[in-house]
């Protein structure tokens, strides 16, 4: 993306008019939701009541904030949970992904084609989402263990195809034979050929599968049976959906003579914050690896 | 030759290059032919023997029951065990059928491929594969048709009430030597072109396959395990005899989807897919012409990074968005339009809206995504074509008709096929994030998805209503990927899926 693809003075003026004018009003369309998001946690929850949410902070106030990290071990626990999955879930998915693509990449391996055409199978067709609850609830009687609020999300078709182009791409094949002539077994080969030269597509893979993990909110409501277990996303669909939630929040409170309003509104939009800060925060640095991981799962299909 | 080796003389035959392997080909072309017959959905496979202890035991009068004295791998599901109300007799019996059924389509195509006999480049490796395939299919159809009998329903029902009928021996043996028959000809094939099988493979790779067990573990748990689990599509659930074991029904529970506006839902579902798919793809590719047109850097990079941001958010925070946007009290957007013209619009009261509120915020999501796709592209498009564009005196709007716009096709096929495949699958967590148990607005925005997770979630009897209409989606989705895919092929061979 280094130049444009069409040198300036063809076009004429109108159609700088256009692109800029469309793409800003683009870019604020998209943008527009977080700074409400933002502004309506600093804002006074009355008056958000009164007139409405803004642009901009109505009637600057940090009480949402506040009154969240009042008492915030619940949202502490979910945090903590999240980071647990997220963590186990990205590195567990790595490890298979790459052992699979690896598995796939190598054009001495017979039965590669077969395989792969078995991983996208999955992609087609399937028994459905209850056969599939079944199988964890019943079968395998996981059901409130937080193994299975990540297992299900380690492996993916898409991830999977995307890792073994990023490994063709990177180390080529007669690198690999000539250092199996040389006497290296396949986990020498990959773990001292392989894995050091795969750091970009390592990047993009986990933090596609990173993102997944800590967006996640379905899986923790098919399968979570406590409340300490829950994903933050979940934790907070269920602050957001149920009213009662908030109330709890406060009869568990210091003390039972709390009378003060619950600013539900800004709560909801702090939580909405607390909950999305991490991700808005290292998206600028992580944005170009996404980009790369999109780029290159485009062009091979 | 006789001095080497004294050899069977069917190999000594099956060894001569021509002749020996096609006459080996026509043999299990006609081995398969017969095995797909006896696979066929209408000879006898199960025979009831003692007929009055069977029925005293699964206590039904004689008279409830139309009776057969055999039946047919289907008919005996279908007919005797629906007839029966023995829920244990049926899951077993499903999977003989499953097996069954694959192997009549293996064979189909082994028979086929013999027929069209396109010889590859590997000669006639690849027949093989297919027709072991299809051996040990039919082989396992008439061994499992023997151990249901014996193993299975002899034991749960009244013993040595039921037996297979010779026809399933005579499948198991022609089976067998259809199998033999291609491992022969495999064999010998394998020497010319110095080919091995699967033993050979794991010895030298067996540290591959080692790699690929998890993967394997995870696609069995995840995906392949629960397949069998369409079964319960055709059970009525009750929790005396669990999931696995409630009475077969047959069609009940697709009768029940329909009344309950099965093709309403379906409709909506595919619907809001066609219009995510077109005006999704089209604003997308827009805007990817836009950006790669920006020369001023910042610009560029800025409008791209904001663009991107809401693919990165979850649909409960986009939840909360529409919510801050749309509210009835504090929604931004109400309060603007009551500012403007004095009334305020109740959106979460109104269906009507939702169709376009769902439509927006799911091109809001997904333009970055897609813009990103489209962009890699565009800059994949080498200089050249524009520079001779430019020469030729083509003006800008002339250049994107000419050379970005075909040059964008293949992408945007492949990506249309990927959507396509999930035509049936509807935008789960945008559908229920956003409209959520808000009743008042499901004319308009319930979909199949939300539908079975509601029916299910809400119900736990209804988990059969909701595999049925699980596969009712798989299987029409499955049909219309290869229907598009085949389309496709025909058009342009380079771009179909396989």
């Amino acid at each position: 993306m280094k130049a444009t693809k069409i040198k300036k003075g063809v076009s004429g003026v109108s159609f700088d008019i256009i692109k800029y004018g469309l793409l800003t009003l683009l870019a604020i369309v998209c943008f527009l939701p977080f700074l409400v998001m933002v502004s309506g946690s600093f804002s006074d929850n009355a008056t958000v009541v009164l007139t409405g949410y803004g642009v901009l902070p109505k009637n600057f106030s940090t009480t949402a904030y506040k009154f969240i990290f009042r008492n915030p071990s619940a949202i502490i626990q979910a945090y903590k949970m999240t980071i647990y999955y997220t963590v186990v879930g990205t590195l567990v998915g790595l490890l298979t992904t790459v052992l699979t693509a690896y598995v796939i990449s190598r054009s001495t391996f017979k039965y590669r084609n077969v395989v792969s055409f078995l991983i996208y199978f999955t992609t087609i067709f399937g028994g459905g989402m209850i056969p599939w609850y079944l199988m964890y609830t019943n079968i395998l009687p996981l059901k409130g263990t937080t193994f299975i609020i990540w297992f299900p999300a380690i492996l993916s078709s898409f991830n999977i195809i995307l890792m073994r182009t990023f490994i063709k791409g990177s180390v080529p094949d007669a690198i690999i034979e000539s250092a199996k002539i040389d006497g290296a077994g396949e986990f020498t080969i990959l773990s001292r050929i392989v894995w050091p030269v795969l750091t970009p597509g390592l990047a993009t893979v986990g933090l596609f599968l990173a993102l997944g993990y800590w967006n996640d909110w379905y899986r923790s409501s098919l399968f979570s049976t406590k409340t300490d277990t829950y994903e933050l996303q979940f934790y907070l669909y269920n602050l957001v959906s149920a009213a009662e939630a908030l109330k709890n929040l406060v009869s568990s409170g210091t003390s039972l003579s709390v009378t003060i309003d619950v600013p539900s509104q800004t709560v909801k939009m702090a939580m909405a914050v607390v909950v999305t800060g991490p991700i808005l925060l290292v998206y600028p640095f992580v944005q170009r690896y996404f980009v790369s991981g999109i780029t290159i799962g485009a062009v091979k299909g | 030759m006789a001095t080497v080796k004294p050899k069977s003389k069917v190999a000594a035959v099956l060894e001569q290059p021509k002749a020996g392997r096609a006459l080996g080909m026509w043999i299990s072309a006609a081995l398969s032919l017969v095995c797909a017959v006896i696979t066929l959905p209408f000879l006898s496979w199960i025979k009831l023997v003692r007929i009055s202890e069977l029925l005293q035991s699964l206590r039904i009068d004689i008279a409830d029951i139309r009776l057969f004295s055999s039946y047919s791998y289907f008919m005996y599901l279908w007919d005797f065990v629906t007839a029966s109300k023995a829920g244990i007799l049926g899951f077993p019996a499903f999977i003989l059928i499953v097996l069954a059924v694959a192997a009549f389509i293996m064979n189909l195509i082994f028979i086929s491929i013999v027929l069209i006999n396109k010889v590859g480049k590997r000669g006639h490796l690849q027949f093989y594969l297919y027709g072991k395939v299809a051996a040990i299919l039919s082989m396992l159809a008439g061994l499992y048709c023997v151990w249901y009998c014996f193993g299975w329903a002899n034991a749960k029902t009244y013993p040595g009430s039921f037996a297979p009928t010779v026809i399933v021996y005579i499948l198991i043996v022609l089976a067998l030597v259809f199998y033999i028959v291609q491992k022969i000809l495999e064999a010998e094939e394998r020497k010319i072109y110095h080919e091995h099988g699967l033993l050979v493979e794991i010895k030298r790779n067996w540290v591959l396959f080692i790699f690929l067990i998890p993967c394997f573990v995870y696609f069995m748990i995840n995906n392949y395990l629960p397949m069998s689990g369409i079964y319960f599509a055709f059970v009525r659930f009750n929790f005396k005899d669990g999931l696995f074991f409630s009475p077969f029904v047959k069609m009940d529970n697709f009768r029940f989807l329909i009344k309950a506006d099965l093709w309403g839902l379906t409709y909506k579902t595919i619907l809001y897919n066609v219009v995510f798919i077109g005006l999704g793809n089209v604003l997308q590719i827009f805007f990817a012409i836009l950006v790669s047109q920006c020369g001023v850097k910042w610009f560029k990079k800025t409008s791209q990074t904001l663009i991107f941001m809401p693919h990165f958010v979850s649909f409960v925070i986009v939840k909360i968005f529409v919510f801050a946007l749309l509210e009835y009290q504090t929604g931004m957007i109400t309060n603007m339009v009551l500012n403007a013209t004095g009334n305020r619009p109740d959106f979460y009261n109104k269906a009507s809206y939702w169709p376009f509120i769902i439509v927006l915020v799911n091109i809001w999501k997904g333009v970055g995504y897609g813009m990103v796709v489209y962009l890699a592209t565009i800059m994949g498009i080498s200089d050249e074509y524009y520079e001779a564009a430019k020469i030729d005196g083509a003006n800008i709007y002339q250049q994107i008709q000419y050379i970005t716009l075909p040059l964008l096709k293949p992408t945007f096929v492949i990506l249309l096929i990927y959507a396509i495949g999930g035509i049936m699958r509807g935008q789960f967590e945008l559908f229920y994030q956003l409209v959520g148990s808000n009743a008042v607005l499901y004319p308009t925005t319930d979909i199949l998805d939300t539908y079975i997770y509601r029916i299910t979630v809400s119900q736990p009897t209804s988990m059969a209503y909701g595999t049925a209409a699980g596969l009712y989606q798989s299987v029409f989705g499955l049909a219309i990927v290869l229907i598009t895919n085949a389309i496709i092929k025909k058009a342009d061979e380079s771009l179909a899926l396989f």
